[in-house]
């Protein structure tokens, strides 16, 4: 266990529970998950293990059932709209596999929004060098429309990037891209994790992408079970093999 | 099929309830208009059926006197002589004969020294008849001496009066004292038939109060013989007296002409408000072509779908317009079931002041009216939409749904040309080139506002960006800012709803200044007084002041001028028209008249001067002789002595005051009067105070203040005007309300987003608010140019001296501020939506 400074995000007996009765679902049970600062960890699982579920919670967006989440030094469990909206201001940014821009801003005013609706004046120096990294100096005054998927989704990135939150949570960000953008999206999260130290939780079902990270947490049936560190493609793939065949003989 | 596709209608409630709202309004208002018109109208039918059941042949005389068109109707001026009753008597077959006397213009004075007021209904007075079966006395006793009144329960109440108090009653002469004899009630233990006051005198003395003639009746009542029908007897009075001088008629002939008058004046208001009722439905029908346009956007792939099972185009457009029909009906209905409601309680309020009343009436064609109004509104708002909707092609079930907006230049081009052809047409009637008023001036308006909607589309970004930079230092304003130019045509239909509404009352109110400032200017240049005495607008056309009064006036110290003008209407070298008496040396101060030709002094009777225009169109000179016809005097020579320079004050011919004793009324109406010293003016108004404190009915004011009570009939009328106007803004909202709900469901992925980099909810509430805000001003905005634009143009063409182009820049500003206060309230429910979306189910959505 590292020490609660370094953790830029922990979930501690996480449960989520959805629905009453014979529609019950647990979609989360007692998860435990240390998310460490300056480092890129995946989440992993088949379809329904939970995987989403968890980054939703970690990230505030959904509230927990049971057990605590943190944020850097803020527990999230708890708190009301208004101090989930400071959260997100402040401590959190987003990657969606949907790119998620605004059609009627500008390439620019995108990446600046949680800037402008915090009322935060931007960094120029960290500004030019998010756009500089993501390489989109001569597009932004473009509307998202006039750009391609993997230009839509490395505005994404410099804008989750442009606020330096604690944490960027990113929900398969390379779900809708071909393998050349996408690849260019995880070199992008990659280097600012290794150059920026920035923080990216990211969730996904690709082997590939996961391989990216420094670390890979594995999910099934609402629990973790399994981890990775500096992972190979194929140490991952290897995993989820193992976990597919253990799932399949829990399930018989 | 259409079952699957009349699902895919009620799936979308709330959107369809604000579109059937706007049909509801709308047919609501419609049909209480007929509705309590019809009722009030009935009402008044069986009350004259019940007044005449009783008589079953009247016989007045012919009224062959220049009619008042300022009122006066119940003032008999031809009355039955005696003679004509005796002979009327010995008509076979006429069982009673009983001689009446009715006039209005019997004005009690209530206890606070007020002549008691009556909501348009006649102030009559009367002989008492014995054994009348319609009036029956229920405290104290008929009128037996000349000094002694019955009055109606309805009088007594309002009055709070009593049997043995003295009452003073104003009628052809002022003020006297009566005693109050009895409390008179009609059959059935109505206190009034329909809100009248009535005095019952004694026979001489209502002769000579009432008709001013001793030995006259208003009409004779002639029960038949039994056996003699009403027609058969009709017959033989006709036989009997002639027609030429009297007209006879059979009661329910007399009921029929009674509630004639009623009618064709119920008829105005009941056309007046259906029109602002259809005013609120085309306002309704942009919301209801929104609302299509935007569920069928919606509903593209599901179409795509059928039409790629095999469904004709003819199938798609068949299943969406009934759709419309079904909601035009359904919203009719409940419209008109509202309506009956309204017009039942408007019946009822109505009542209450006196008006008639009895169970609500729904004429059948009343009713299928409301609905086929109704329903085809709102199917002609649905047809382009249902057209777009037949177009759909199979292909796009495969597609993205989004297409791409259609260029605005089409419409910008063909609204230009259609604004441009509405103010040539306008152009054509100010320089006269045409004449026919409905072409222009109706065409020509109508072309001007379709233009300025079909180009608001493309006014929409530039006017919401100007006006955005208000708001754009914020995040939510900027966003708000650029949502409402997204989809420019919905904005501008929306915005369009709410121009309709603003337009017209902006236009009514650019004239109605215009005419206030014209008129103040006329009184302020040509009006040479410091005092007038002036009859209350409020008190009926029979008050007044004797004009005798005026010669005490003169002998007030410092009083250097004065005059009092009596006016009715008079058939003058056979043409009906206005004439006034006043003194004319006193005039040429306060008036400025000029003699054009001929000389311009006191007249003699048997004298008369004639404006210019009169002279003009009779082509009579200084030296004419002509005719006079006066209401009570009958015809007498005229000779003209003099022909008036064209005067804004004095626009009629001018009588003697000796010849202005045939008219109607023996009182002057207004009096004006000039002071030497303006230090004197608070003395001689106090004397004059004094000169008419028996009075209730006149008031001594100034010139400024006299102005203020006629200009005050203007601002009422403005008013009443705005507030019926009210209704069209209301569905205007209504569709404000529509556009942004939709706005916000169809963004809920991207309010989400905003959510989840840190948006607050109240940011977001002002982000939709910005929207509407914007929405509201972009139609009120054109709705004030396009209304001040006709308004000038009416003012331009009028023109005239009386009109003097004024812009009410305090309504224009008020009229913005009331375009964002409705903004702020059609953003709150959408804004609460839009606020308490769940981020996480928001940013998932598909």
């Amino acid at each position: 266990m590292s020490s609660p400074i370094s953790a830029a995000a922990r979930a501690a007996d996480v449960w989520k529970v959805y629905g009453s009765g014979e529609a019950q679902v647990i979609a989360l049970r007692g998860v435990s998950l240390e998310i460490e600062r300056g480092k890129f960890t995946a989440i992993m699982g088949p379809s329904g293990s939970g995987k989403s579920t968890l980054m939703h919670c970690l990230a505030g967006l959904d509230s927990v059932t049971r057990g605590q989440v943190i944020i850097g030094d803020t527990v999230v469990t708890g708190l009301g709209d208004s101090g989930l909206t400071k959260l997100r201001r402040e401590k959190v940014g987003f990657i969606f596999q949907q790119f998620n821009l605004l059609p009627t801003l500008t390439a620019e005013e995108n990446i600046l929004l949680p800037l402008a609706i915090a009322g935060r004046k931007p960094d120029q120096e960290w500004y030019q060098t998010v756009i500089q990294t993501v390489g989109l100096s001569d597009r932004l005054k473009h509307r998202p429309t006039e750009l391609s998927g993997g230009q839509q989704q490395r505005v994404a990135c410099a804008r989750a990037l442009a606020a330096r939150p604690e944490v960027i949570f990113a929900d398969e960000p390379t779900g809708n891209l071909d393998s050349r953008s996408g690849a260019d999206i995880l070199n992008f999260l990659r280097r600012s994790v290794t150059e920026y130290g920035q923080t990216i939780v990211m969730v996904t079902h690709d082997a590939n992408a996961a391989s990216y990270a420094d670390r890979v947490v594995f999910l099934a049936d609402g629990q973790i079970v399994d981890e990775l560190t500096d992972p190979s493609a194929d140490a991952v793939l290897d995993r989820i093999k193992r976990l597919d065949l253990s799932v399949q003989a829990a399930a018989e | 099929m259409l079952k699957a596709m009349l699902r895919g209608l009620f799936a979308h409630k709330l959107r369809l309830i604000l579109s059937a709202l706007a049909i509801v309004l709308g047919t609501a208002f419609m049909s209480a208009a007929f509705v309590s018109g019809d009722t009030i109208s009935r009402g008044f039918t069986d009350l004259f059926s019940t007044v005449n059941e009783n008589i079953d042949v009247q016989v007045t005389g012919k009224s062959d006197v220049p009619v008042n068109p300022a009122g006066g109707e119940g003032l008999v001026t031809a009355l039955v002589p005696q003679s004509i009753v005796d002979k009327l008597k010995t008509v076979d077959g006429a069982q009673t004969v009983t001689p009446q006397v009715v006039s209005d213009g019997a004005r009690v004075i209530d206890k606070n020294g007020k002549a008691i007021a009556t909501t348009g209904a006649p102030r009559l007075g009367g002989a008492w008849v014995d054994g009348d079966p319609a009036v029956e006395i229920r405290e104290g006793n008929p009128p037996r001496a000349a000094d002694e009144v019955a009055i109606t329960a309805n009088l007594a109440k309002t009055g709070e009066f009593k049997v043995g108090d003295t009452i003073e009653v104003i009628t052809l002469q002022p003020r006297q004292k009566f005693k109050v004899s009895g409390i008179a009630g009609y059959a059935g233990g109505r206190d009034s038939l329909g809100g009248e006051t009535f005095v019952f005198f004694t026979l001489p003395v209502a002769q000579e109060l009432m008709l001013g003639t001793p030995g006259m009746y208003s009409n004779v009542d002639i029960k038949a013989a039994s056996g003699v029908s009403d027609g058969e007897l009709k017959r033989r009075v006709e036989t009997a007296i002639g027609t030429t001088e009297y007209k006879t008629l059979t009661g329910q002939e007399t009921a029929d002409a009674q509630a004639s008058g009623i009618q064709s004046f119920l008829n105005v208001f009941k056309i007046a408000l259906s029109v602002f009722g259809i005013l609120g439905l085309i306002t309704g029908a942009f919301l209801i072509f929104n609302t299509f346009s935007m569920l069928i956007a919606q509903r593209t792939r599901e179409l795509a779908l059928y039409r790629s099972f095999g469904a004709s185009r003819n199938q798609v457009l068949n299943s969406v317009l009934l759709e419309s029909i079904l909601l035009g009906l359904v919203a009719s209905l409940i419209g008109l079931g509202l309506g009956v409601l309204l017009g039942w309680a408007m019946t009822k309020l109505l009542a209450s002041s006196g008006l008639p009343s009895g169970s609500v009436v729904l004429k059948p064609a009343v009713a299928i009216g409301t609905l086929l109004v109704g329903t085809l509104i709102t199917v002609l708002a649905a047809l382009i939409p249902a057209l777009r909707a037949s177009r759909v092609a199979p292909i796009e079930a495969m597609r993205d749904a989004a297409r791409p907006d259609k260029p605005l230049r089409t419409m910008t081009i063909a609204g230009l040309i259609t604004l441009a052809v509405g103010i040539v047409l306008l152009i054509l009637r100010g320089t006269k080139a045409v004449d026919n008023n409905v072409i222009t001036l109706g065409l020509g308006s109508f072309l001007i506002f379709i233009g300025a909607v079909m180009l608001a589309p493309a006014l929409t970004r530039p006017i919401t960006g100007a006006i955005g930079k208000l708001v754009d230092w914020a995040m939510p304003g900027r966003l708000g800012v650029r949502n409402t130019g997204r989809n420019p045509r919905r904005t501008a239909l929306t915005a369009a709803a709410l121009m309709i509404g603003v337009t017209l009352a902006t236009g009514a109110a650019v004239f109605a200044s215009s005419v206030k400032a014209g008129v103040t200017d006329l009184f302020r240049s040509d009006l040479n007084a410091d005092l007038v005495i002036a009859a209350d607008f409020a008190s009926g056309p029979t008050a007044g002041f004797d004009p005798a009064i005026i010669n005490q006036v003169k002998a007030i110290p410092g009083v250097t001028s004065a005059t009092a003008i009596q006016s009715d209407a008079v058939r003058l070298n056979g043409k009906d028209g206005f004439a006034s008496a006043l003194d004319v040396e006193p005039s040429k101060t306060l008036f400025g008249l000029k003699a054009k030709s001929g000389d311009i002094r006191d007249l003699n009777a048997g004298e008369v001067i004639l404006n210019d225009a009169f002279a003009t169109e009779t082509g009579l000179k200084p030296g004419d002789s002509t005719t006079l016809v006066t209401a009570r005097g009958g015809e007498s020579p005229l000779k003209v002595v003099g022909i008036l320079q064209p005067n804004q004050l004095v626009g009629s011919p001018v009588v003697s005051f000796a010849d202005a004793q045939g008219f109607r009324v023996p009182v002057a109406q207004q009096g004006y009067v000039k002071v030497a010293d303006p230090s004197q003016v608070d003395a001689v108004r106090a004397q004059m105070k004094t000169l008419v404190a028996d009075n209730p009915e006149v008031t001594v004011t100034d010139p400024s203040e006299q102005l203020k009570q006629s200009t005050s009939f203007l601002d009422l009328l403005l008013n009443v005007l705005n507030v019926l106007l009210g209704l069209t803004v209301l569905v205007a909202v209504l569709g404000v309300i529509n556009t942004l709900l939709l706005s916000v469901f169809e963004r809920t992925r991207e309010l989400g987003l905003l959510r989840a980099v840190g948006m607050s909810r109240s940011k977001m509430g002002w982000m939709v608010a910005t929207e509407s805000v914007l929405i509201s001003l972009l139609g009120a905005l054109l709705g004030l140019i396009v209304g001040t634009g006709l308004g000038i143009a009416l003012v331009k063409i009028f023109g005239g001296d009386f009109l003097k182009l004024t812009i009410p820049w305090g309504f224009l500003i008020t009229a913005l501020i009331g375009a964002v206060i409705a903004g702020l309230v059609a953003a709150l429910l959408p804004a609460i939506r839009a606020a308490r979306l769940n981020v996480l189910q928001a940013i998932s959505y598909e």
